[in-house]
């Protein structure tokens, strides 16, 4: 018998190990090992004034830290039973989809793409591809400067603050922004293009999936919490009632189950779940691209990342015209410290992310808990390992390691986040 | 020949190692002058035996990370920190203050069976090995990233900016946190960010450490004649810096 090992898996955000038992050509005990060490995240939010929880959470993660700072803030304001503005509502949900242009390109591009042709990173891509290399820039990008037009940055945003916003992007700003979202309309296009060429193995999980779902719009900012094959609908507030978190010893990363099974979160739930409120274009271009729901194949993760690069640029272009006429104000609310306990949740890039904070009459927070989408796919992805090893184990094992570390990349796991 | 660079990272949220590839257009100018060795967020590969610089991410909350610093100082010529995380401890910092009970409050009452929590205290990258060059905040700015790593290629110094952000805000012409009666570190905080928060209308946290020419009992005074309970100060500055000697 033999253990192959997978020390530190490259292009994935965070340190995992893979190991498989591979014995007389018939798959053994397969497991991912968050070796990223534990960060204690929730315990130091506790006695920290709460102006400063959605700074802590939004180191999190460097990645999706916009995504972090909202949720918490979201959470604050729950908690203190603060109204925000409709324009307020407006930035963060383009904050939001901001990151998922930022996250989605990096991950297709720098991080999944050399899998599929056959090259062990992005940089050899310049001489190779230098067009394709020019595109996910380019999209990047847009991402950045639509994060920083918004948040005052990339990573970590400054201005979104409880109540609203300490700043805002000037007018011709936002309008250079608009059409920048509209000129990117093509590039989006041919990255669902070149995602549905790759030669992906068919494969469906056999997980559920959970994604928000709100009336009226692809949910990201808020709505409930709805999963795809039980077909119920929750409350966010009672998330800690369905989804339940146990430690597993390999892991510094907790596992999460729903009903009893494992589940998935992420771009191929949401475009499941939320297929109606995609803008139109993003679902005339997924089915020429072959994809329809109900898709349960992991690996279309990564073409239902590319439609939402679709869906977000044309949907910010339209968020950034509604700007320009919305004459509300996106100033801080007043607001009085109070004590009290809010949850909220928001779609991240890689899928819901739950905060909850309990803070005092004075405004110190007692209590926090966060609940990461990569912390809710591990199970999943530990399961769909199981099950898909043993279909390309006849594979020469290079082959075979490579098909096993695609479909951990397909989950775009972010173990930084998973451990937080 | 070309210096060969390796980038490590410990325990951060990458938004570093993220920052890097925000330089965009500039990134290939810059990582070109350079032999890239090792980046696992970005390639396959493992760290190899030798290269030339070294920059680091992340604080140092393993044993192994403690192993692996003493190796990269004995292989690296040059060692570069960026962020908070590796300078100051910055927010991992935070849970060094009984981190013990923290590890049983996460993970609950059977959390000290865990194999894999072999965690230590988390500590800045200094308390472990000598560093040549520092790139502070949180997240770094690219920019400052780039003259950093062309002062390297050079064989100059590190030269810190020793001047407290309040310069910096004066020439940003911002408003005085102070005259609303709101507690900002800009007073005592190392320059160099173009006091890009406080532009923005928030007041500075002091993620890129404390300046050598801070007065801190200046800045105290400061909060006293503002009707403002002094202690205020060490407690914010508690966010990025709660292993530096200023909050101790």
């Amino acid at each position: 018998m033999s253990t192959l090992t997978v020390e530190h898996v490259a292009r994935i955000e965070g340190h995992g190990t893979i190991s498989v038992e591979v014995k007389d050509g018939a798959v053994g005990e397969i497991r991912m090992d968050v070796v990223e060490p534990t960060r204690l995240f929730e315990s130091m939010v506790v006695g920290r004034r709460f102006d400063e929880a959605p700074l802590i959470t939004s180191r999190i993660c460097g990645i999706c830290s916009p995504n972090h700072a909202v949720t918490s803030l979201k959470a604050l304001e729950a908690a203190m039973d603060i109204e925000i503005s409709e324009r307020t509502r407006l930035l963060r949900t383009l904050l939001v989809h901001g990151s998922f242009l930022q996250n989605h390109a990096t991950h297709l591009y720098v991080l999944a793409a050399p899998d599929y042709v056959g090259l062990p990173n992005f940089i050899p891509l310049a001489e190779s591809h230098p067009e394709v290399v020019a595109r996910a820039l380019s999209i990047k990008k847009l991402g950045n400067d639509l994060t920083t037009a918004i948040g005052g940055r990339p990573v970590h945003p400054i201005t979104a603050v409880v109540g609203g916003f300490t700043a805002e992007p000037s007018k011709a700003d936002v309008e250079a922004l608009a059409k920048r979202l509209h000129a990117v309309a093509k590039d989006v296009a041919e990255t669902v293009g070149l995602f549905s060429t790759f030669d992906v193995p068919t494969f469906d999980t056999a997980g559920e999936m959970l994604a928000l779902k709100a009336a009226g719009e692809y949910a990201v900012y808020d709505g409930d919490v709805c999963a795809l094959d039980a077909g119920w609908c929750r409350p966010v507030a009672e998330y800690r009632d369905f989804v339940t978190e146990h430690v597993v010893g390999h892991s510094n990363a907790k596992h999460s189950m729903i009903d009893g099974r494992t589940f998935m979160v992420g771009a191929l739930a949401r475009v499941n779940l939320n297929w109606d409120q995609l803008m139109p274009t993003a679902r005339i271009v997924a089915s020429k691209a072959g994809l329809r729901p109900v898709s349960k194949n992991t690996f279309a993760n990564n073409l239902c990342q590319a439609i939402e690069l679709v869906d977000a640029a044309e949907r910010c272009a339209m968020l950034c015209e509604k700007l320009l006429e919305d004459t509300g104000t996106s100033k801080p609310v007043g607001y009085k410290i109070k004590a009290g306990t809010g949850t909220s949740a928001t779609e991240a890039p890689r899928g819901t992310l739950y905060h909850t904070l309990a803070i005092d009459d004075d405004g110190f927070v007692t209590a926090g808990n966060v609940i990461t989408p990569t912390a809710q796919n591990l199970a999943n992805l530990e399961a769909d390992m199981r099950a898909f090893a043993p279909t390309v184990v006849d594979l020469p094992e290079e082959q075979f390691v490579l098909r096993v570390e695609q479909l951990v990349r397909a989950y775009d796991p972010c173990l930084s986040c998973a451990v937080h | 020949m070309a210096a060969h660079v390796a980038v490590i990272s410990l325990a951060s949220d990458f938004g570093c190692q993220v920052q890097m590839t925000n330089l965009d257009d500039k990134l290939l100018a810059v990582l070109g002058q350079f032999e890239l060795s090792y980046w696992q967020l970005a390639s396959s590969g493992h760290l190899p035996e030798t290269y030339d610089v070294a920059v680091i991410e992340g604080a140092v909350t393993t044993p192994e990370h403690v192993e692996l610093l003493k190796r990269v100082r004995a292989t690296a010529g040059t060692v570069i920190l960026i962020g908070a995380c590796a300078v100051t401890g910055g927010i991992p910092g935070l849970a060094a203050d009984g981190f013990a009970e923290r590890l049983a409050c996460v993970y609950g009452e059977d959390g000290s069976l865990l194999e894999c929590v072999a965690g230590i205290s988390p500590m800045p990258v200094d308390s472990v090995i000598d560093v040549d060059y520092r790139v502070p905040g949180c997240p770094i700015q690219p920019d400052e990233l780039v003259a950093v790593l062309q002062r390297a290629l050079m064989g100059l110094a590190d030269r810190p900016q020793r001047e407290p952000m309040c310069a910096s805000c004066k020439v940003a012409e911002n408003q005085c946190f102070y005259e609303h009666g709101v507690v900002c570190l800009g007073m005592i905080t190392r320059s160099g960010c173009g006091a890009k928060c406080i532009s923005l209308g928030r007041p500075c946290t002091g993620c890129r450490g404390v300046a050598a020419d801070a007065n801190l009992e200046y800045a105290r005074q400061v909060l006293v004649e503002r009707g403002l309970d002094p202690a205020r100060l060490v407690t914010a500055l508690q966010l990025y810096n709660s292993l530096q000697e200023a909050t101790r």
